[in-house]
C-alpha cells in the first residue's frame, strides 16, 4: 500500500505544514494554580457561607461538564439535562429513606439509573435534527419536573408525607458533616469527573463524536453509526450528571423539585456556553465563576435566572464560541492565522437533494 | 461472470415525481464502471439508493451476496461500500488527519467504541494522507481546505475502509488540472493494485471514456443505454 | 367546559399561527412565544387593575408592545443568531426565561385572576363566558385576516421568502427586514392570544409554557401551510386540554401537551425531519 503513493508531489499549498502549538496540556499549568488556590482557600477559615457556595458550585460545575459531553462534544442540544441530575437525586433520597438502603449502594444504583435514563433519552432523540432534540429534551424534563411537583409519596417512617414541593430528605449516615469534609470531597468528585469526561472527549470515542456533532452526514457515510455514538455521548454524560446529583442532595439532604427544574437544565447550557461549548474545561471555569459571583452576592434566585439569562444572550449574540472559542480566535488572529473559527453552516445542506 | 453490487427493479419517487423507475445494474469485482446521465436524470437520487442515504420504494440490492437494501449508509461503509459527496461537508472543527482517523477508528476492528490506540492508527492514517496528497495540509481544519482538498479528503475518507465498491458522485466536477489528474491517478491505482471496483458518476462522457470499461445511461429514471468501452 | 375548550382552542390557533409563520418564513422554533403570550395576559391584567376590564382594549394594546419587542429580538439575536444550532433554541429559552423572572419581580410569582363578567346563562343551562365569545371571535376574525393577507399581495413576499429566500432576496426584497417584521408580527399574535384569553384562567409567570407547547405541537402535525388546519387542531387540542384540566387536575393538561410532544417527535422523527429539510 505505501508504494502506492502518487509520484506527482501535491501542488497545493503548504499553509499549515506545521502542526498546531495548541498542546492538549498548555492549560495545565493555570490548571494546577486553581487548584492550588481551591484547596487552599478554605485554610484562610472563610465564612460558612462561602465555603457553601463554593461546595455547590464545585458540583453544579461538574453538571455543567457532562452537560457539555453531550450538548458540546456530541452536538445534541439537550435542554433536559436536569433530568438525570434530578433523577439520581430522587433516587438517592428514595432509595436511603424508603427502601433503606446504605449510602454507598444507593449512590451507585442512582447513578446507574441516571445513565440508563440518559441512554433512554439518547435512543429517543438520536434520529431528530437540531432544534427538535433540544425541544424532545425540554419536554422529557419538564414531565419529570411536573411528576416530581405533583407526586406525593406515601408516608415514611414515622408519618410524614413526603414528595411534591417539600422534596424528599436523604437519610444520612452522618448528622453534621463539617463543611470542611464536602468542600473538599466536592472539589476532589470535581477534579475526578472532569477529568475523566477530558478523557472520553479526547479519546478516539470523543473524536467520533465530534466528527458526528461537526457533520453527521459526513460521519455516516465514514462509517459511524451515529445513532449508536449520540446514545452513548447521552449515556455518558447523564452518569455524570447523576453522580453530580447524586453529590448534592448529599451535600443540601435533600432532593426537591428544583433537582429537575428547566432553570438547571438551562443554567448547564448556560455555562457551557459562555464557557466554550466542547472544551469541557470551559464550562467547569464558567461555572465557578459565574456560580460564585451570582450566590457570593446572595441575589434573589429569580434574579439570578435572570442574569444567567442575560449572560447567556450576551455570550451568544457576541462571543458564538464561548471564552474558549474567543480566546482561540484572538490567539490565531494575533499569531496571523486568519479564522481559526469555522465559517457559518449556512442551513443544513442534504446530500439528496444536490440534483435530483 | 461474479457479481458484487447487484440492484434489481429500483423504483423511488418523491411524491407524485417518479425519480427511478425499474432500475437494475451490476458491477462485477473490481470492475471499473461509469454511470451518465443529464442533469435530473436521477443520478443522484440512484447513488444515494445504492449507498443507502435513500431506502427504495421498490427492488433490493444485494452486495456480495448479502442483501442490504435496507441497511443504511454507515453499515454499508463498513461493509465496504464507500461513497463521495457532490457537496462534501466536512467536520468544521476537525483538522484533515482527525478526519481520515474517524473513518480508520470505526473500521479498526472495535468497531463499538470506536478504539485502537493512536499508534495503531497512526500508519495507515498517514499512509492515506500521502497517497491522497494532504499530508502537508493534515492539521489544517477541514473548514479552511479548498475545493480540490475538500474532494481528496473525501476521497481519503472512503478509501479508509478499504472498499471493495467506491461510489463517486461528481467527484472530478469543477476542479483544476492538477487536482483531477491526482484523483484519476489515485482512483486507477486503488482499481489496478486492490481490485477496487467503482462505480463513477459523472456527466463528462470523455472522463468516463477514460477511466471506465463499462458505461451506463440514465435518462428520465431509467437505464436507456450500456456501452462497453 | 366543552365551549370553554372550543373558546380557547380557538384563540391558541392564534399563537400557534405565529408560531407557524415564524417556522415558516424565519424557520426558526421559537422557545419564547409563551413569554409573549404571558407577557399579553399581564398587559391585560395591568389595564384591568386600572379599571379597564375589557380585553378587547387589551389586545391591541398587548400586540404593539409585544411587536416591538419582537421586532427587537428579532433583529439585534434571532437574525443574526438564525443559522446557528445551538443559538437559537437556548436563545429563545433564555429570552423566555428573562421574561418568566421579570414577571415574577413585577408581578411576583402568585397567580392572579381578572375578573370576568357573569358569564350568560343560555336556555338549557349552558353557560356561555363573555370572554370566551370575544376571544373566539375576534382570534377567528385575526385569523380570517392573516389567511387573507397571505393569499393577498403582501403575503405573497412571505410564501416567496419561505419557499426560496435566495430568489426572494435576488427579486430585490429585504429578506432580513422582513425576517424581523414577520417575528415580530408572529409575536404580537401571541401576545393578543394571551390578551384575550387572560380572564379564562390565572395570570402567572410560567402560564406562557402550555401555550407554547400546544403551538408546538399544532405547527408539528399540521405543518406552516393551512390556516384552517391549525385552527382546527388547535380547536381540538384547547377542549382536549380543558378536558385533562377538568377531569384531571389542571397540571395534567401540560404534562399531556408535553408527552404529546415527546410521542410526536419519537414516533415520526422522519415527518418532522422532512420539516427541518426544508430549512435551508
Amino acid at each position: 500500500m505505501r508504494n502506492a503513493a502518487p509520484s506527482r508531489a501535491p501542488k497545493v499549498s503548504l499553509r499549515g505544514g506545521t502542526p498546531p502549538a495548541r498542546s492538549p496540556w498548555r492549560g495545565g499549568g493555570w490548571l494546577a494554580a486553581g487548584i492550588g488556590l481551591l484547596l487552599l482557600f478554605p485554610l484562610s477559615s472563610p465564612d460558612a457561607f462561602f465555603l457553601d457556595v463554593f461546595t455547590t458550585g464545585f458540583l453544579l460545575a461538574a453538571f455543567a461538564a457532562s452537560w457539555d459531553v453531550v450538548g458540546g462534544v456530541s452536538g445534541q442540544i439537550t435542554l433536559g439535562h436536569a433530568l438525570p441530575f434530578g433523577t439520581a437525586a430522587y433516587a438517592c433520597a428514595l432509595l436511603t429513606s424508603f427502601a433503606g438502603w446504605p449510602l454507598p449502594l444507593a449512590v451507585a444504583a442512582a447513578v446507574l439509573l441516571a445513565a440508563a435514563v440518559g441512554a433512554g433519552i439518547g435512543a429517543l432523540s438520536a434520529r431528530l435534527v437540531g432544534p427538535f432534540v433540544a425541544l424532545l429534551t425540554l419536554a422529557l424534563g419538564e414531565i419529570a419536573h411536573e411528576a416530581a411537583v405533583g407526586h406525593t409519596f406515601f408516608s415514611g417512617p414515622g408519618g410524614y408525607a413526603w414528595g411534591g414541593e417539600g422534596g424528599i430528605p436523604v437519610a444520612l449516615p452522618w448528622r453534621d458533616a463539617p463543611p470542611f469534609w464536602s468542600y473538599y470531597a466536592a472539589l476532589a468528585f470535581l477534579c475526578l469527573a472532569s477529568f475523566g469526561m477530558l478523557r472520553f472527549s479526547r479519546s478516539g470515542a470523543g473524536l467520533i463524536l465530534r466528527a458526528v456533532a461537526g457533520s453527521p452526514i459526513t460521519a455516516q457515510a465514514s462509517g459511524v453509526p451515529i445513532a449508536r455514538f449520540r446514545r452513548l455521548a447521552f449515556t455518558v454524560g447523564s452518569a455524570f450528571a447523576g453522580a453530580a446529583g447524586a453529590g448534592f442532595v448529599l451535600h443540601v439532604g435533600r432532593a426537591t423539585a428544583n433537582d429537575l427544574s428547566l432553570e438547571l437544565s438551562f443554567q448547564a447550557a448556560t455555562f457551557a456556553a459562555v464557557g466554550g461549548r466542547g472544551t469541557i474545561v470551559g464550562p467547569v471555569v464558567a461555572a465557578l465563576v459565574l456560580h460564585v459571583l451570582f450566590q457570593g452576592l446572595s441575589l434573589p434566585p429569580s434574579a439570578r435566572v435572570l442574569l444567567y439569562a442575560l449572560t447567556l444572550l450576551v455570550t451568544l449574540r457576541f462571543f458564538p464560541g464561548g471564552v474558549v472559542g474567543t480566546a482561540r480566535d484572538l490567539a490565531s488572529r494575533l499569531g496571523g492565522k486568519e479564522g481559526a473559527r469555522p465559517p457559518r453552516r449556512r442551513g443544513r445542506n442534504r446530500p439528496g437533494e444536490g440534483t435530483p | 461472470m461474479k457479481t458484487l453490487l447487484s440492484a434489481e427493479g429500483i423504483t423511488k419517487s418523491f411524491g407524485a415525481t417518479q425519480v427511478l423507475s425499474g432500475i437494475t445494474l451490476s458491477v462485477a469485482p473490481g470492475e471499473p464502471v461509469g454511470l451518465f446521465g443529464p442533469n435530473g436524470s436521477g443520478k443522484t437520487t440512484l447513488v444515494n439508493l445504492l449507498s443507502g442515504l435513500l431506502l427504495p420504494d421498490a427492488g433490493t440490492v444485494r452486495f456480495d451476496g448479502k442483501e442490504i437494501t435496507r441497511l443504511p449508509l454507515d453499515a454499508r461503509y463498513r461493509l465496504g461500500i464507500a461513497r463521495t459527496f457532490q457537496i462534501p461537508h466536512p467536520y468544521p472543527a476537525l483538522s484533515v488527519r482527525e478526519a481520515v482517523r474517524v473513518a480508520l477508528a470505526v473500521n479498526a476492528g472495535k468497531r463499538k467504541e470506536g478504539g485502537g490506540t493512536r499508534e495503531d492508527e497512526e500508519g495507515p492514517t498517514e499512509d492515506l494522507l500521502a497517497r491522497t496528497g494532504l499530508f502537508n495540509q493534515r492539521f489544517v481544519p477541514c473548514a479552511q481546505l479548498s475545493q480540490g482538498c475538500l474532494r481528496r479528503l473525501e476521497f481519503a475518507r472512503a478509501l479508509a475502509c478499504r472498499p471493495k465498491l467506491l461510489i463517486l458522485d461528481e467527484i472530478f466536477s469543477a476542479l483544476s488540472a492538477a487536482d483531477e489528474g491526482d484523483l484519476m491517478a489515485l482512483l486507477r491505482a486503488a482499481n489496478r493494485d486492490e481490485g477496487t471496483a467503482f462505480l463513477l458518476v459523472s456527466h463528462n462522457p470523455p472522463l468516463l471514456k477514460a477511466l471506465c470499461r463499462r458505461i451506463l445511461v440514465l435518462e428520465e429514471g431509467r437505464i436507456v443505454r450500456e456501452r462497453t468501452v | 367546559m366543552l365551549l370553554d375548550g372550543l373558546f380557547a382552542g380557538g384563540t391558541y390557533a392564534l399563537m400557534a399561527a405565529g408560531m407557524a409563520l415564524i417556522l415558516g418564513v424565519v424557520k426558526v422554533i421559537n422557545l419564547s412565544h409563551g413569554a409573549f403570550f404571558t407577557l399579553g395576559a399581564y398587559v391585560a391584567y395591568a389595564l384591568a387593575e386600572r379599571g379597564v376590564e375589557t380585553p378587547i382594549a387589551a389586545a391591541p394594546l398587548a400586540a404593539v408592545i409585544a411587536f416591538a419587542f419582537g421586532v427587537f429580538l428579532g433583529k439585534s439575536f434571532v437574525n443574526p443568531a438564525r443559522t446557528h444550532p445551538f443559538a437559537l433554541p437556548v436563545g429563545t429559552l433564555a429570552c423566555a426565561l428573562l421574561f418568566e423572572q421579570v414577571a415574577q419581580m413585577a408581578w411576583g410569582p402568585h397567580p392572579l385572576s381578572i375578573g370576568a363578567d357573569a358569564p350568560w346563562i343560555a336556555p338549557g343551562g349552558l353557560v356561555i363566558r363573555r370572554w370566551g365569545v370575544i376571544a373566539f371571535l375576534s382570534s377567528a376574525a385575526l385569523l380570517g385576516g392573516l389567511r387573507w393577507v397571505l393569499s393577498a399581495r403582501p403575503g405573497l413576499s412571505l410564501r416567496l421568502i419561505a419557499e426560496d429566500e435566495e430568489i426572494a432576496g435576488s427579486l430585490g426584497m429585504d429578506v432580513e427586514a422582513i425576517r424581523y417584521l414577520t417575528f415580530g408580527g408572529a409575536c404580537a399574535m401571541a401576545a393578543a392570544a394571551g390578551a384575550l384569553l387572560s380572564p379564562s384562567g390565572a395570570v402567572t409567570p410560567t402560564m406562557g409554557r402550555a401555550p407554547l407547547l400546544l403551538s408546538l405541537v399544532v405547527v408539528i402535525v399540521a405543518g406552516m401551510d393551512s390556516v384552517a388546519a391549525i385552527f382546527l387542531l388547535s380547536i381540538g387540542l384547547g377542549i382536549f386540554g380543558n378536558a385533562c384540566a377538568w377531569f384531571l387536575s389542571p397540571q395534567w393538561s401540560y404534562v399531556a401537551l408535553l408527552a404529546a410532544v415527546c410521542l410526536l417527535l419519537s414516533a415520526r422523527p422522519a415527518g418532522i425531519v422532512a420539516l427541518a429539510g426544508r430549512r435551508d
